[in-house]
């Protein structure tokens, strides 16, 4: 548990967003970025919330350094776009949706927060398409 | 229009019932007989760049993970200092308040009893109806030692099929975001 006084002044040794890496869709941008891309394409449907996503977000910011350019991971937050986690229906956060070209290759959900983990989670589904075709 | 922070601002997290509880009562204890407020009382909400602009070093994740208050001078108080600081802009508690600043050999023993408090019951508040915290350290404790003896007995280990996943089950339950009162456009200009 954290107590104390963050003396930072505004202006001054800023830190990075946590969510840099990682852009957030929403359901105006879903479409273009995510099903009209090609590619691979991850998607956390998550909460800031959520006591999981909390821990998987170092990772997940990790993994996606790690697969860039070949993968793009992206996030929707489930408490603002309600109706887009409703229409792939989501059950709970953090879920990992993999697209291929649009269509919906692979989910996981609550992932163990390890990169390992992570990262088989979000590649696995892709790999598995490739030797299938 | 860009406002200047004047007031400190407690975040709470509106995804706890606790929390909501305790942000509720902030708010109608903190106007006092004139009508003044001694600090502004605002939900985290979903919005990363909306709790930067309050303050650039405010991650919204550090914002669910403990109690914030945004001092006017740009600095935070976190945890119990942040609980201390509420006290203090309350009329009705700002009387006792002041003996969390007490130092005697240097050392802050009220402070030091309230962190612990603040501790706790941010602990055990899945416990009292929060949705999104997970379970409780001390439960899960419990649950890691019963399984070690379990196995330890012969027992077949059952590990949950999803450990790390809040279900929606409960958020259903409940609006998702609260609005106490809009955040201001920005603090400093």
């Amino acid at each position: 548990m954290i107590n104390g006084t963050a003396e930072h002044r505004r202006g001054t040794s800023l830190k990075p967003l946590s969510s840099d890496r990682i852009q957030t869709v929403t359901a105006s941008t879903f479409t273009r970025l995510v099903l009209e891309a090609e590619g691979p394409i991850v998607v956390e449907f998550m909460s800031y919330g959520c006591e999981h996503c909390r821990a998987i977000e170092p990772v997940l910011e990790q993994v996606a350094k790690m697969v860039e350019p070949r993968e793009t991971i992206f996030r929707v937050n489930i408490a603002v776009e309600q109706e887009l986690a409703g229409s792939y229906q989501i059950q709970g956060t953090p879920t990992l949706i993999m697209f291929l070209d649009g269509n919906e290759v692979g989910r996981v959900e609550g992932p163990s927060p390890t990169v390992s983990s992570v990262l088989t989670a979000v590649t696995q589904p892709f790999e598995l398409r490739t030797e299938n075709n | 229009m860009i406002q200047k922070q004047t007031k400190p601002i407690l975040l709470f997290n509106d995804e706890c019932a606790v929390c909501r509880h305790i942000g509720h009562w902030v708010q109608r204890s903190a106007q006092s007989k004139s009508g003044e407020t001694g600090i502004l009382v605002q939900p985290i909400g979903d919005d990363p760049e909306r709790l930067r602009s309050l303050n650039p070093n405010l991650d919204i994740w550090d914002a669910y993970e403990t109690i914030h208050v945004l001092m006017p001078d740009g600095s935070m108080r976190l945890g119990g200092e942040a609980v201390a600081e509420t006290l203090r802009n309350l009329p009705n508690t700002k009387w006792f308040a002041g003996s969390f600043a007490t130092r005697i050999f240097g050392f802050r023993p009220f402070q030091v009893l309230l962190n612990m408090a603040y501790a706790i019951l941010s602990d055990v508040r899945p416990l009292f109806g929060c949705e999104s915290c997970g379970k409780p350290k001390v439960l899960r404790r419990i649950q890691w030692v019963t399984k070690g003896v379990k196995n330890l007995f012969g027992g077949s280990p059952r590990p949950s099929p999803t450990p790390h996943f809040s279900s929606l089950s409960a958020a259903r339950r409940r609006p998702l975001a609260v609005s106490v009162q809009p955040l201001p456009q920005s603090t400093h200009s």
